[in-house]
């Protein structure tokens, strides 16, 4: 087994019993991804907007990549509700995995309107 | 009725009305006050000297009916933090009251008798000097409510005991809807601009003004709905959007998360305690306390994002407003304090003395690494403001900010750009903004550009968001949008929506052309902007600003950031880039 801390931030505050943020360990058996960690705690795909892997933006807005590249034991995820916009500026130039800059090199430039 | 400039000679105590002179005809807001101060201020002048002023200027479209959320008043001049050009905007219920006077701007020049302090009173009948004395050494809480005893429901701008010290920290306050000092001028040190004119404080009332006439009403309406659509369509700036429910804090913990949040003085980009200072604690401790408290506050009348907040104590009552995302992150995070109470009490010590947050709580990051008091101690940050405003030595140190600070306490690692110390977000983990940090001619500061939305801004198509190419130019784009924005009176909040939504950048333009009768579309933004920029570049450069003061401080080159351990990576080429066109014409 793993443990991984997870940041639920906005509505998904909720899955971790909270009101706008909640914090929490989760224990995952080896070998799990981002994804087994999401559906474990229960975040339906369509209101999962920005995720951070140990500070590396991950998923953008409609972006999921890396689904189930497996964590390591001491990770940290965090997960913003679909509605929590980043905007450009405070993001642009940010590290990323390799996962979204090929997602992105496919999609075209960033941008915090999705719709 | 054609608007009108007031002057105001604090050496005779004179005001005297003129019509506004077909150079600056086209000009309002930050476009104004730049103009005036490159016109008739020194470039190479003292800032607090004779012959220094203060340019206070409403934008375009203030004091139109309905315009959403256009209650900023700019205040122009030279900066004694900087050195260089400074225009900061304040909320707050100046800007409407000024326009509705039938002022374009006014400006404060001159110096009165030795230690003679005065109280503008600016009516529809003219300006009034009253002896200040009784407000003196007072801060803004006390002063703001001493005047609306004496001139209820007026504009109030006054100068806490910073400014009367003329600490290069010191801001310009304006009172919100309540009356509550906090809405700042304040980056730049203007406060102490005001206070070298002899200014304790200025009341604006506009009561039987003739109001702000509109050139085109029919264009006026339609910009004003496209944008208003844009602002309530948008998800951070409609009602219930993230700016609503949870302030600017909003983006502490995106940052965080993303290890761009500046820590203990910008030597880490995540602080663990982010969480407990963010937007969404401010939101569960008004929700949990009540009474006073709450978030989706409006400084102006007629804002329909409300973004501000009233951060209350245990009992419900206010401590502060507004706990903005700089303000939490620089009295927290950089000075690595998460106890949001410490923090609220903070602000309030800024608000009253008259203090920019930023620098503040920046200031106090680095006399921490100097060794004053550990990082962390909220305590021991809080009674720091007990010795500026008592004006200690120790306490006048504090108070000329973070670089005058660093030299007292002998640190090295100095986040300033042109003497100003940068905001909430780090430019070595979000590069695009560092761009904007080393190059605006408003030194390091965030709001000087907006990097949003390239498609809607004209740069589509020579954006890569993986490397640094194309950086200079969306800088560039966007310091341009900004200066335009600052130009109309409008909060610049409305850069989300307009740079994510076609029709409210028309629609800004529009509202702007409805107003002022100039022939202005969307078009016209970027090169009106870059018109501005030109002007504060010339200015700074008259002023002995070169290249080398468009650099990022050394230690963002030499230091690894943790989470991301990435350094500074803009080159000095790209950087000198961003204003070339100033002299080559491109």
């Amino acid at each position: 087994m793993i443990k991984v801390n997870i940041s639920l931030y906005g509505s998904l505050a909720r899955f971790g019993g909270g009101k706008h943020v909640a914090q929490m360990d989760v224990e995952l058996p080896d070998g799990s991804g981002k994804a087994d960690l999401l559906r474990q705690i229960g975040i339906p795909e369509e209101e999962r907007g920005y995720l951070f892997l140990n500070a590396m933006l991950c998923e953008v807005p409609g972006l999921s990549t890396g689904a189930n590249e497996p964590l390591k034991d001491g990770d940290h995820i965090g997960v913003f509700s679909v509605d929590r916009l980043y905007p450009y500026q405070y993001r642009d130039g940010l590290p990323m995995s390799d996962g979204l800059k090929a997602a992105l090199k496919k999609h075209g430039a960033m941008h915090h309107s999705y719709k | 009725m054609a608007k009108k400039i007031l002057r105001i000679n604090m050496t005779n105590l004179k005001a005297t009305y003129e019509d506004v002179p077909e150079k600056w005809a086209r000009w309002a807001g930050r476009g104004l006050t730049s103009a005036i101060t490159c016109d008739e201020v020194d470039p190479m002048c003292h800032p607090l000297g004779p012959n220094n002023k203060i340019v206070i200027a409403p934008g375009w479209v203030s004091g139109s009916p309905a315009a959403p959320s256009s209650g900023r008043t700019s205040f122009g001049g030279k900066s004694p933090l900087t050195g260089g050009i400074k225009e900061s905007n304040a909320g707050g219920l100046s800007s409407q009251m000024i326009a509705k006077l039938g002022l374009a701007a006014i400006i404060l020049e001159g110096t009165p008798a030795k230690g003679k302090w005065y109280t503008l009173v600016v009516t529809k009948d003219g300006v009034k000097f009253e002896d200040a004395a009784d407000l003196m050494g007072k801060g803004m809480y006390e002063v703001d409510e001493l005047l609306w005893k004496k001139y209820p429901k007026t504009a109030v701008i006054g100068i806490g005991q910073a400014g009367e010290m003329k600490l290069s920290n010191a801001g310009i306050s304006v009172n919100d809807p309540e009356n509550r000092p906090g809405r700042y001028a304040g980056r730049g040190g203007m406060g102490a601009v005001m206070g070298a004119r002899g200014i304790k404080a200025m009341i604006i009332d506009d009561k039987g003004g003739p109001g702000v006439e509109i050139a085109n009403q029919d264009l006026f309406k339609e910009g004003r709905k496209k944008l208003t659509e844009a602002i309530q369509e948008h998800g951070l700036t409609k009602k219930g959007g993230g700016l609503n429910a949870f302030g600017t804090a909003v983006l502490v913990n995106i940052l965080n998360e993303a290890g761009g949040l500046p820590t203990r003085n910008f030597s880490a980009g995540q602080f663990e305690g982010a969480a407990k200072i963010s937007g969404e604690a401010m939101a569960e401790a008004c929700e949990k306390r009540g009474g006073e408290g709450t978030m989706g506050h409006g400084c102006h009348p007629g804002c329909i994002i409300k973004c501000s907040n009233i951060y209350p104590d245990e009992s419900g009552k206010a401590i502060a407003s507004c706990v903005e995302d700089e303000t939490t992150w620089a009295l927290g995070a950089n000075c690595g304090i998460d106890q949001l109470d410490f923090i609220a009490q903070m602000t309030r010590e800024c608000n009253d003395i008259g203090l920019d947050t930023i620098e503040a709580g920046n200031t106090i990051a680095i006399a921490m690494e100097g060794g004053l008091l550990p990082f962390g101690d909220a305590e021991g940050a809080l009674k720091t403001f007990d010795e500026i405003r008592k004006g200690t030595p120790l306490g006048r140190i504090l108070g000329q900010g973070v670089a005058a600070t660093a030299k007292a306490f002998g640190v090295s690692r100095v986040p300033v750009v042109k003497g100003q110390s940068m905001p909430a977000y780090e430019p070595r983990a979000v590069k695009g903004i560092g761009v904007t940090y080393a190059t605006t001619p408003m030194a390091a500061y965030h709001p000087a550009g907006y990097t949003i939305g390239p498609e809607i801004a004209g740069v589509s198509g020579k954006l890569d968001p993986l490397s640094n190419e194309g950086k200079a130019e969306l800088s560039l784009t966007f310091q341009a949008a900004t200066a335009f924005i600052d130009s109309t009176g409008y909060c610049l909040f409305i850069a989300f929506p307009i740079l994510d939504i076609a029709k409210g950048w028309a629609g800004m333009a529009e509202s702007v052309a409805g107003v002022t009768g100039l022939n202005i579309t969307g078009d016209d933004v970027v090169p009106i902007g870059k018109e501005i920029l030109k002007m504060e570049r010339l200015f700074n450069e008259k002023a002995g600003f070169t290249a080398e003061d468009d650099r990022p401080p050394e230690f963002m080159r030499e230091e690894s950031l943790p989470p991301h351990n990435v350094k500074w990576t803009i080159t000095d080429a790209q950087l000198d880039s961003v204003y070339a066109w100033v002299h080559n014409g491109k």
